[in-house]
Order: structure tokens, then C-alpha cells, then sequence
């Protein structure tokens, strides 16, 4: 209004300056030319009212973004604020955390009636901690504040390890059902940055004549002091590091594909050393892309019974040695492959007529591609026994080949898998037979595995499988029906 | 001024204002490094570079130590960060699930005494790369903060053409 007023003022005064400005003759003209004039000047006026209005409208748009512009600096501005505020409040929480925590600690000693340590525990690099894991990883709670970069010595960490079996068979010497497998508690913590402990310790099911009864042994105990990345020297009862099953998968039944080990190291098995006790040196060897690392150990070797190695001494004053060798080039990640040498002086007992000693060497090797599609495992093993007082020697032979495959998509809880397993045994090695039983303590075996493992969650599964075995000519076939579930917590 | 000089006016501006918008647009959305995760380190870290299969040795736990033996602190971010995708896809090429077999396995082998910490936030992950001389961890390079120090992968910055995490 107040613009159509100035028009309008303008307009008139326009006017009344034509009017005093014009002659009085040509006021009629004037008039005419004064009406033109002004209807022209008001068509103008309009237009340029018209053009303005758009004009400021135009004009609003860059206004608008400079507006818009101007809050989004406000709520980056506000953004920064509030993760400011997240950071305040996360230290809060993790401060809250460490006080409960040592308030916990407090509590804990003072019940174990144990001194109460410090309330501050110093803080120094390296604390690796995985929550997915930590759920599972019971040391203290949830395993340590999840979200604290700060290590603790000591910090144990413990995780359990299951199995319940089924299996049927048409072997008519056992019977089917079900059976307890092994409980497997493995426990680590380390002791310092550069030395830690790790135990395993298992609850086996053993049925006698008399009654069942879980045998409770330590399947591995070591301390390992690192100096670097190229040399770790551990102490303790090993996997023997000859055979790359027995160092993968140990007795944790959830990790490995398949229900059962590979026959040429199976538990209880004689055809390898399972175990080792003495010292062990580790480490990675510069080798730029080829990724090699090596194993060498000094310990005790097999005792009397060669399923066992010599936990509580040697039975002789020979040490058995190992030496491994790997490659884990950086350009084929998942790819490894290496070889192993042990030595040992085997020393049955009770002794054999002749009191015969066996200068044992056992050489080996293996390819394995760990990804899962495809999963590719193949070792093979020679053991050499020689009778140290005849001199005779007695080869045998063992392989086995994996194949597994994780099916894509909606389908990847499902892993079929197939192995293929082969054993050559001297029939007339002295460690690998008895007199006391038939059927040698490590025989033939030309087998098949063909299964199927279901994830039923990231740590339960199911597998099932069906074997076909065959041993000495002599020995019927075997064929089998296995169910296993297994599990970590 | 004629109606044609109004026109050519008119017209001028709402081209000045698209281009206006088109800057401001450009500008929210920019942030070219903002879709990459740099790899970072304590700022006292002499390493400056390092190879994609190198980072692969140290997230995968077979590189426990910088030169002069000092511990390799791993810092990862806990599941569902957008960034721990891209370092579980580039430099482990696992799932989730296989991730957590491996370091179960890692752990179960004896090699290590615990998986690498996850933490929940970038804001904590680098102040514990601030706090520890050892510690590597990654973060949108978009939320690089002071006082770490930011490494080159096979010889290229995060924003750079052909770096390999992203």
C-alpha cells in the first residue's frame, strides 16, 4: 500500500509539474500526452514494482542459502559441541570403569584375603581387546573396560571349549551312541609387554571297566618371553609345531572343518609326537614378501609309552630337537606352506627283547590355503625308526588331503567338506605294534570323509559326516555315521 | 532500463543464484577424503609409510613389534563401524565372523594373549593412539583430529587417487 501511495504521489506530482510547466494552448494536448505519460509511467512504475518484487525475490534465494549456509556452519558448529560433550562423557565412563573395576579388585583380594593392590595400576601400551570376543573372554566381568586402551598384567582371559558326539558304525566290535568328547579350558594372560602364559587344559571322559571317570590332563602349559618379532624363546609342554593340525586347531574341536583330526596326529595316536615338552624358539625371518617364520624347539621327546612325551623326565639323556620352516607370502593371503624335521632316540618301555633303542626322524610337510572358499589342507609325514642295535630301519608314510568350501550368501552357515586319507605303516616297526593285542597300535588306513558343517551360531556348530575306512587286508571295512556338536564360550 | 535489460538482469541472477547453490551443495558434500580411512599412528612413530601386505601383518597379529621393539598396540572400532568395514574388507578380506574365528584361533595357537581392543568411538581410538607410542588404529579421515600422526598405505594419503582404503 505504502508503494502504491508513492506511485500515486509521484504520479501527482508528475502532474501537477506538467501542468505548471505546459502552455495553456496545448493543455488539451498536454493533458492527452500528460494521460498517455501517465498511464505509461504507471505501466511502469508496475513493471518495475513487478521486476523488483521478483527482483528481491531473486535476491532472497542467495540470501536463503547464506542463511542456509550460516546453520550449517551453526550445526557443525553443534556437531563439534556435541562430540566434544561425547568425548567428556566417554572419559567419564571409562574413568567410572576403572574405579569400579579396582573397586572390584579390591573386593576380589580382600575376599582371597590377598594384599589390596594399589588403587592405580600404571598404564602402558598394548591392551588388545575384541568385544565380540571379550563377550566370551571371562577375565573380570567382560574381560576388561572394553573401550580402554590401557593393558594389565596379569590379565587372565579363559575360554572353554565343547564337544557331544554320536557316532554309528558297522563295526561290530564297538557299540553306537552318544559321548562326551572333550572340555577344553584354555586359559592365557600376559605377564608383562613382552611375556605371557598360556595354559590348556582338558576333562576327558574315560570309561572302565569299573566306572566313568573324566581324566583331567594339561595339554599345554608354556611361558613365552619375546625379545622381538624375530626371536620368542617359551618354555613348557607344547603341540609338537611338526604337524600343522596339531598347532591349528589344538584340542579346540569348533575350530577345525571336520569331527575328527587326521588319523597321522589324532590324540592318543602314535604315528607322530603330539606333544613336547622342553623350550621352543619362534619368531619371523626377514624375508620381505615370502613371509617366512621357522620353529625350533629342544626338548625331552616321547617317554616309555610313545603316545606320551616325557612330561615328567626324559627316558634317556638324548633331547629330541625340531626344526620348522614356513612361508606366508603377502602377495597370497591365506596361503601357507612349510616343513618340519624332528629327531628324537626312542626308548620303549618296557623294554623289547634286546633292549633295543630307535633313533627316530620324522620329516614332513604341508600346504594349506586357510580362506574358506575354498578351505585346502594337505600334509604329509614320513617317520623313520631305526633299531639302533641291529640297525634295521622301518618306514612309514601318512597324508591326507582337505577340501572344504563356505557356500555364499544365505547359505554360508553351511560348509560341505571331503578328505582323503592315506597311511603306509611298516607292519614290522616295533613302536608301532604289540604282542599283547592283534591289530597294530598304528595301522594302514586308505579312508574317506565326507560332510557337512552348519554354524549355528558365530560359536556353536553342527557337523555331520560319513566315513569309509579301510585298513590291512586282513581287517573289514568300516563305514561309519558321525553327529557332533562343538562349541566355544 | 528497458524490460529487455530487466530480462537480461533477471535471468543473470537466478543463474548467479544457481551457481551460489551449486558451490554450497558442492561444499556440504565435498569432502573427497571423507569416504577414505586413514591408518594412524602416535605421532613419536618414526614409520611414516607403510605397504598394504605390512598393515596386513600387523592387523593380523604376525607383526607384534616396531622397529626397536617396541609393542604394536592394534586398535580396532567395535562392530558396526563403517570404518572397521573397510579395514575387514581391504586388509583382513574376512566377515565378521571369520574375523572372530581367527583371533579365537590366534589366541587359542598361543601367538597373542588377546584380540586387538575395539573401541566404540574415533574420539577415544585416537587418544589412545595419542597415549601409547605403540598403538596403529584407522579413522575416517573426515574425523582426523591433532596429535596423531597419519601414514601413507603403499605410498598414498587418504583423499589420494588409488588409496587402497576406501
Amino acid at each position: 500500500m505504502c508503494q502504491i501511495h508513492a506511485l500515486l504521489f509521484r504520479c501527482e506530482n508528475r502532474d501537477s509539474k506538467l501542468l505548471v510547466t505546459l502552455p495553456e494552448q496545448s493543455t488539451p494536448k498536454l493533458e492527452i500526452q500528460d494521460a498517455v505519460w501517465l498511464r505509461w509511467n504507471i505501466v511502469r512504475e508496475v513493471c518495475m514494482h513487478r521486476v523488483w518484487g521478483r527482483l528481491a525475490l531473486v535476491l532472497l534465494l542467495p540470501m536463503c542459502a547464506a542463511a542456509q549456509s550460516a546453520s550449517t556452519n551453526e550445526r557443525d558448529q553443534e556437531m563439534q559441541e556435541m562430540r566434544a560433550r561425547i568425548e567428556r562423557l566417554e572419559k567419564l565412563v571409562a574413568e567410572l570403569q576403572k574405579e569400579k573395576e579396582s573397586k572390584n579388585a579390591v573386593t576380589t583380594a580382600q575376599a582371597a584375603g590377598e594384599p589390596i593392590p594399589p588403587p592405580s595400576t600404571p598404564a602402558v601400551p598394548s591392551a588388545q581387546h575384541e568385544d565380540t570376543v571379550a563377550s566370551m573372554d571371562h577375565s573380570g566381568g567382560q574381560g576388561g573396560a572394553p573401550n580402554g586402551t590401557e593393558r594389565k598384567f596379569p590379565a587372565l582371559h579363559f575360554r572353554g571349549f565343547g564337544d557331544v558326539d554320536f557316532a554309528a558304525t558297522d563295526d561290530k566290535t564297538t557299540h553306537s551312541g552318544f559321548n562326551m568328547g572333550q572340555f577344553i579350558l584354555h586359559l592365557s594372560s600376559p605377564l608383562s609387554e613382552k611375556v605371557s602364559v598360556f595354559g590348556e587344559t582338558s576333562f576327558t571322559a574315560q570309561t572302565t571297566p569299573t566306572a566313568t571317570v573324566y581324566n583331567v590332563d594339561v595339554e599345554r602349559l608354556l611361558i613365552r618371553y619375546d625379545y622381538n618379532d624375530f626371536f620368542k624363546l617359551s618354555f613348557g609342554r607344547y603341540h609338537t609345531p611338526i604337524n600343522y593340525w596339531n598347532t591349528a586347531f589344538h584340542h579346540g574341536l569348533w575350530l577345525q572343518t571336520t569331527i575328527a583330526r587326521p588319523e597321522m596326529i589324532r590324540f592318543g595316536g602314535r604315528f607322530q609326537p603330539v606333544h613336547f615338552v622342553g623350550m621352543q624358539a619362534e619368531g619371523n625371518i626377514p624375508s620381505g614378501p615370502l613371509g617366512l617364520g621357522y620353529t625350533a624347539g629342544l626338548g625331552n621327546g616321547r617317554s616309555g609309552n610313545i603316545a606320551r612325551p616325557g612330561d615328567g623326565g626324559d627316558v634317556n639323556n638324548n633331547r629330541a630337537w625340531f626344526a620348522n620352516l614356513f612361508a606366508r607370502p603377502a602377495a597370497l593371503n591365506g596361503l601357507q606352506v612349510g616343513g618340519a624335521v624332528y629327531g628324537d632316540l626312542a626308548t620303549p618301555s618296557p623294554a623289547l627283547t634286546g633292549t633295543p633303542q630307535f633313533r627316530e626322524l620324522i620329516t614332513s610337510a604341508h600346504v594349506v590355503w586357510t580362506k574358506e572358499t575354498p578351505e585346502f589342507l594337505a600334509e604329509f609325514a614320513h617317520v623313520r625308526h631305526r633299531n639302533t642295535v641291529t640297525q634295521q630301519e622301518f618306514n612309514s608314510s601318512s597324508a591326507y588331503v582337505q577340501v572344504a568350501y563356505r557356500l555364499p550368501g544365505e547359505a554360508r552357515k553351511w560348509k560341505p567338506y571331503y578328505r582323503f586319507e592315506w597311511s603306509n605303516i611298516n607292519p614290522s616297526d616295533p613302536l608301532f605294534t604289540t604282542t599283547t593285542q592283534p591289530a597294530p597300535l598304528v595301522n594302514a588306513l586308505t579312508g574317506s570323509t565326507v560332510g557337512v558343517r552348519y554354524d549355528i551360531t558365530n560359536f556353536a556348530v553342527f557337523k555331520a559326516e560319513y566315513r569309509h575306512t579301510e585298513r590291512r587286508a586282513t581287517d573289514p571295512v568300516v563305514n561309519g555315521f558321525f553327529l557332533q556338536t562343538c562349541f566355544t564360550f | 532500463m528497458t524490460m529487455r535489460t530487466h530480462l537480461q538482469l533477471r535471468i543473470s541472477l537466478v543463474l548467479g543464484c544457481l551457481v551460489v547453490f551449486s558451490l554450497i551443495s558442492f561444499r556440504a558434500a565435498g569432502t573427497p577424503a571423507g569416504t577414505d580411512v586413514a591408518i594412524v599412528v602416535n605421532s613419536t612413530n618414526p614409520v611414516s609409510n607403510l605397504t598394504l601386505s605390512e598393515l596386513r601383518k600387523i592387523y593380523f597379529g604376525d607383526r607384534q613389534y616396531w622397529k626397536g621393539n617396541l609393542p604394536v598396540l592394534v586398535l580396532m572400532r567395535s562392530r558396526g563401524a563403517p570404518e572397521r568395514e573397510v579395514v575387514l574388507r581391504v586388509v583382513f578380506e574376512m566377515t565378521e565372523e571369520r574375523y572372530t574365528k581367527y583371533w579365537v584361533a590366534k589366541v587359542m595357537r598361543a601367538e597373542v594373549s588377546d584380540p586387538p581392543a575395539s573401541l566404540y568411538s574415533f574420539g577415544i581410538l585416537q587418544e589412545g593412539v595419542k597415549g601409547n607410542p605403540g598403538a596403529i588404529g584407522y579413522v575416517n579421515a573426515g574425523d582426523l583430529r591433532p596429535g596423531v600422526k597419519v601414514l601413507r598405505v603403499d605410498g598414498l594419503l587418504p583423499g589420494e587417487s588409488g588409496y587402497p582404503l576406501r
